[in-house]
């Protein structure tokens, strides 16, 4: 059966969520103020965040269609591990604490629900054909880094799945590409539930608007970002998790970082 | 030999990474353990020809591959190598393994500039043994401690963030933990470590071992391991394994890389390590 493909002018598109519900609530008010007619999240629902239980209602109640994430696919079959491919022992020291921590916190129902969503997302956005997917069209837990993904990795990509417009996330940092004279276009959307690395505590999400060239928005949010660092102490996750919310520099989960993306850091 | 027909295959999925053994099996060095026996007499594997090498690169391109790896023997002893380098970080993320025993600054200061004016990232990785001068001069060689840490300094001084690669030789788990608090010892703000196993190949070859048979990847996803998504370039043809480049049995082709995207055999005992321990080639 041919797949379902909807059509929009102006989307909201959020990063991983990891569990940040605070976070959450205050991107999807801006996106509404912002005249997005559609949201779309990329997944990556739990991990870091204090309430995974919390992000859910919140996904629900403002129609957000939602991509499986790599964690998404471990929380729902309580997997081993989080599936995120880290290598590192540092980053699969931490992965693991936060990994335990949120298969522990989500309800049987929210698992359940976690297993029904779809591996991507096709819509067309004015004339574009739109592919969304977690890490890459290829692979869930694929980090498609600006600094490690080539123009020629992307079109193929685009070419293989049919679309125009490739949209990821999986790595929590954005970046955005046009190619071909501008005739195709890949957007890494960032996350909106762990700052981006940069030195505040803002979180960012994209805006595509069809005008009927593609334009993309990167929309940063300040939200209560010390609420949710507080819960995180609360919870007794660790310490490390809160200085990030709190700082908006990465403190874990970073070794996989190309040098790059590393070096705008400070650790 | 070990019998490569009867071997289980491992699929070919994507051409993720790309390697180029670069000068072959000729270094400066003779490392007492070396994966793929290299040292400063006639390479028994041939430095490649500058040429072979951009044919590769411009062959990955088309095929989509994701980064670019430079090894050998010590890529920096090609003469070709800055112009290689800023070729392939043209087009991606590239990454080249090194002694660090033969960096200089105007060396380093040219890196740098390769790095800064590129959009992909430029990654060199520093191979040390131990995280001590006494034990890694004992196989690396006396005085490439000194040299080698000199390195890690200049390449980090010009924001080029070396990784450090070792092997689980001696220290077990705690090899990881060793090398992050002597780079931090050394000034290096963001220590970056990468551990691998040790492999039965080259120098550190043992007695004949166990092999991988079908039976022991029965439920196992064969296009998790490395071979899967790696090409190796080599003088005398293209491999799957970077390890295992220039051994006969794990020649895929002897000329283009579009002639080496079948399955890889699985028949070295190396081949057991990779399985066992989910080791990869790449930098993460």
């Amino acid at each position: 059966m041919p797949e379902r493909v909807s059509e929009h002018r102006r989307i909201a598109v959020l990063g991983g969520v990891y569990a940040n519900a605070e976070a959450l609530a205050a991107v999807l008010a801006d996106a509404r103020r912002r005249d997005a007619e559609a949201v779309f999240c990329l997944g990556d629902l739990g991990g870091f965040g204090a309430h995974p239980d919390r992000v859910f209602p919140l996904l629900r109640q403002h129609g957000v269609r939602v991509v499986r994430g790599n964690y998404d696919e471990a929380v729902a079959a309580a997997a081993a591990d989080c599936h995120c491919g880290y290598t590192d022992p540092r980053d699969n020291h931490y992965a693991r604490i936060s990994y335990v921590y949120t298969v522990a916190h989500t309800s049987a129902a929210n698992r359940a629900w976690l297993a029904t969503l779809p591996g991507h997302q096709r819509i067309a956005l004015g004339p574009h054909r739109v592919l969304m997917c977690h890490g890459s069209p290829r692979r869930i837990n694929e980090f498609l880094w600006e600094s490690t993904t080539p123009d020629g990795l992307l079109r193929r990509l685009l070419a293989e799945h049919a679309a125009d417009v490739l949209l990821c996330t999986h790595t929590g940092l954005k970046w955005s590409r046009a190619l071909s004279g501008g005739a195709a276009h890949a957007v890494n959307v960032g996350a909106v539930g762990r700052p981006e690395n940069e030195g505040t505590p803002d979180v960012w999400y994209a805006l595509l608007t069809a005008t009927p060239e593609l334009e993309v928005e990167f929309v940063s949010v300040a939200y209560d970002h010390e609420a949710a660092a507080r819960a995180v102490e609360a919870e007794g996750l660790p310490p490390e998790f809160a200085e990030t919310l709190r700082s908006g520099w990465w403190t874990t989960c970073l070794e996989n970082l190309p040098a790059r993306e590393r070096a705008r850091g400070r650790f | 030999m070990p019998d490569v027909a009867i071997a289980p295959r491992a699929p070919f999925v994507a051409l993720s990474a790309l390697w180029l053994v670069l000068t072959g099996t000729l270094c400066n060095l003779r490392c007492t353990h070396c994966l793929n026996a290299s040292g400063p007499a006639e390479p028994w594997l041939a430095p490649l020809d500058a040429a072979v090498a951009r044919r590769a690169l411009a062959e990955a391109e088309a095929l989509g591959v994701r980064e670019v790896y430079f090894t050998g023997g010590e890529p920096f002893l090609h003469r070709e190598i800055l112009p290689l380098v800023e070729a392939s970080l043209s087009m991606a993320a590239t990454t080249v393994l090194t002694n660090g025993t033969v960096m200089t600054d105007a060396l380093a200061d040219a890196l740098a500039r390769l790095a800064h004016g590129s959009r992909y990232s430029l990654e060199i990785r520093l191979s040390l043994d131990a995280a001590d001068a006494e034990a890694n001069d004992r196989v690396r060689g006396r005085g490439t401690w000194e040299r080698a840490t000199r390195t890690l300094r200049l390449l980090d001084a010009r924001g080029l963030l070396p990784i450090v690669t070792a092997t689980e030789i001696a220290e077990g788990a705690a090899t990881y933990d060793r090398f992050r608090a002597l780079l931090s010892a050394l000034g290096i703000a963001k220590p970056r470590v990468k551990i691998l196993p040790v492999f039965p190949v080259g120098r550190a070859v043992g007695a004949p071992g166990v092999r991988l048979t079908d039976a022991d990847l029965e439920g196992f996803d064969r296009s998790t391991l490395p071979c899967a998504e790696t090409r190796v370039v080599g003088a005398d043809g293209v491999y799957a394994c970077p390890i295992l480049a220039g051994l006969p049995g794990a020649r895929l082709s002897d000329g283009a890389l579009a002639a080496a995207l079948g399955p890889a055999a699985l028949y070295h005992a190396a081949c057991v390590t990779c399985h066992r321990t989910g080791a990869t080639c790449r930098n993460a």
